[in-house]
């Protein structure tokens, strides 16, 4: 049990499928609650992608009036209770990575749920699921243990999450080197 | 150690030294409330209906649990701020018709599913008028007394309001107005009930004691509730003590329960009346200008106040460029994310993100 998200963020092509994905998983009523970004448009076609990091210490929740974000006993930061959101977008305004989108109409906020209905019986998110080039993988402990030491160099110049982000988060992200000029040995 | 010294000095002089705690003084005067108005709604409890006392016992327990919940929830530091800005700001004039969308007519429900919305307006009007008819008759703020010429007086706060003809649609409302809500309220759970049933995403996340609990209980309410009706009507009221008994139960139970379960949302629902209020007032006030695009995202005051709930929290996001992350508008947030992750300041190039909404 437990496995978790794990993002190899250099593989990702910019083919969109994650987002695509999102909107087919169970009660996201066809809207995509994660984010494909450009990172030098005018330079290079490469692509990130950027979802909800299930953050330890979650900073939308601990500023939600209403605790209408709960933390699932998998980790999984869920999407607002919808009878107990209120609408003051508190959420939207702490996450450190902007990640909760707002419904105005609805007057209900709405972010990754990490697809719960799936992750809580083992079976990847939807993003995981259906992503070509493995930049979204879903793995377990001794995986991801695996892979960070691959990728926690003793140069300091590949490392995976921490301290790139600003707590520790669920899901786990190795930082592209090579991106800043350094190559991957492996 | 100035504040120390200063605090019980202050306490001494205004209400609140009087009481123990919060708890202590909201309940004190609410019950002092209820007592003084059922004194005057019963002339000196002249008319008071003891066949209802269970129900007074059970509201009694209820706000004993709802002000356990309700003040444990409001010291959490994002509920003090919208709790005590909220109450400042009643007095805007979109209130009546903020209050009217959220706790009325339930916009917001509808644009999230009509069907939803209808289960909603069923089963909410079904208890708010359900309540409006009985407690008053509970506390003895509303009467009927029955005179010679066929007419009944409805009494209310101890004044005659009006008179009735027994046999007129207006005293046809009054006999009937539970069963009508009894009625549009197992309409809405069988909606509910449904929906939990047939529904994959309901069915994932549901549990019994959260989601199916509260629904049983309101069918059990009104169910007996009718019940004592047909026995009345049908039975020359055979067994109507019995189904009396079991419908008070029924409704004691609910009220003890309901602070602590998932109909909780409903007397916390006016929160998002302080919410929008708090939204729209500091909106006018001033705008924050996103540090790193200039876009306005949020009022001054709700990113300041975001800012301080994450510093309660153990939760700094400032950044050795100057800012702090919840000064930033969310794309801008994203993108200084991923500038973070490739070394290219992404944040600073001037291209809206692309492509972000796939069509399911
Ligand atoms: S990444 Fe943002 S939305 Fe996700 S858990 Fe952390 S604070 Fe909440
Ligand atoms: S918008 Fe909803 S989920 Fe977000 S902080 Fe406010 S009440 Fe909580």
């Amino acid at each position: 049990m437990g496995r978790k998200l794990f993002l190899e963020l250099e593989n990702c092509i910019g083919c969109r499928s994650c987002l695509a994905a999102c909107t087919q998983c169970g009660g996201h009523d066809q809207r995509n609650r994660n984010y494909v970004l450009d990172v030098n448009p005018f330079v290079n076609r490469q692509t990130m992608p950027l979802m909800c990091l299930h953050c330890v210490n979650p900073a939308c929740a601990r500023s939600c009036p209403a605790q209408a974000i709960q933390i699932h006993e998998t980790g999984a930061v869920l999407s607002a209770l919808v009878e107990k959101c209120i609408g003051c977008q508190n959420c939207t305004i702490s996450c450190p990575y902007g990640i909760p989108k707002f419904d105005v109409e609805q007057n209900l906020m709405y972010k990754c749920d990490l697809c719960i209905d799936r992750t809580k019986d083992d079976i990847p998110p939807m993003c995981a699921s259906v992503c070509p080039s493995n930049t979204l993988q879903w793995l377990t402990e001794e995986e991801i243990a695996e892979k960070q030491q691959q990728h926690e160099m003793e140069n300091g110049k590949w490392v995976t999450s921490m301290p790139y982000l600003e707590s520790e988060t669920n899901v786990k992200i190795n930082l592209p080197g090579i991106l800043q000029g350094k190559e991957k040995l492996f | 150690m100035q504040e120390v010294r200063e605090t019980p000095v202050a306490k001494k002089y205004n209400l609140d030294g009087a009481f123990a705690s919060h708890f202590a003084k909201s309940m004190f005067l609410t019950v002092s409330g209820l007592f003084i108005l059922s004194l005057i709604g019963t002339r000196m409890f002249t008319h008071i209906d003891l066949n209802l006392y269970g129900y007074m016992v059970g509201t009694l327990v209820f706000l004993g649990g709802f002000f356990y919940r309700f003040i444990a929830w409001g010291e959490r530091p994002p509920a003090k701020l919208i709790l005590k800005k909220g109450i400042k700001l009643l007095g805007r004039r979109s209130t009546p018709k903020t209050s009217v969308e959220h706790l009325a007519t339930y916009k917001f429900i509808w644009n999230r599913g009509i069907f939803r919305w209808t289960q909603h307006f069923l089963i909410g009007w079904g208890c708010i008028l359900s309540c409006l008819v009985t407690f008053p008759l509970v506390f003895g703020w509303m009467y009927f007394t029955m005179e010679e010429n066929g007419y009944y007086t409805v009494v209310a706060l101890g004044m005659d309001i009006m008179k009735v003809d027994a046999e007129g649609w207006i005293a046809y409302l009054f006999y009937n107005a539970l069963n009508i809500t009894a009625f549009m309220v197992i309409a809405g759970v069988c909606m509910a009930l449904y929906r939990r049933l047939k529904n994959m995403q309901a069915r994932a996340e549901q549990t019994f004691m959260y989601d199916f609990m509260p629904l049983y209980l309101l069918l059990f309410i009104s169910i007996t509730g009718l019940l004592l009706t047909f026995s009345n009507v049908f039975l020359h009221g055979f067994g109507q003590p019995t189904m009396s008994l079991i419908h008070q139960f029924s409704v004691i139970v609910t009220l003890i329960y309901l602070p602590f379960g998932k109909l909780a949302h409903i007397p916390f629902r006016p929160m998002s009346v302080f919410a929008r209020n708090y939204r729209e007032h500091y909106s006018e006030q001033s705008m924050k200008e996103c540090r790193v695009c200039q876009s306005e995202f949020v009022s001054t005051e709700q990113s300041k106040d975001v800012i301080d709930v994450l510093g309660q929290n153990h939760l700094q996001f400032e950044k050795e460029e100057g800012f702090h992350l919840a000064e930033l508008c969310p794309p801008c947030r994203r993108k200084y994310r991923i500038s973070r992750f490739s070394g290219i300041p992404t944040h600073e190039i001037k291209v809206k993100e692309a492509n972000q909404n796939a069509k399911g």
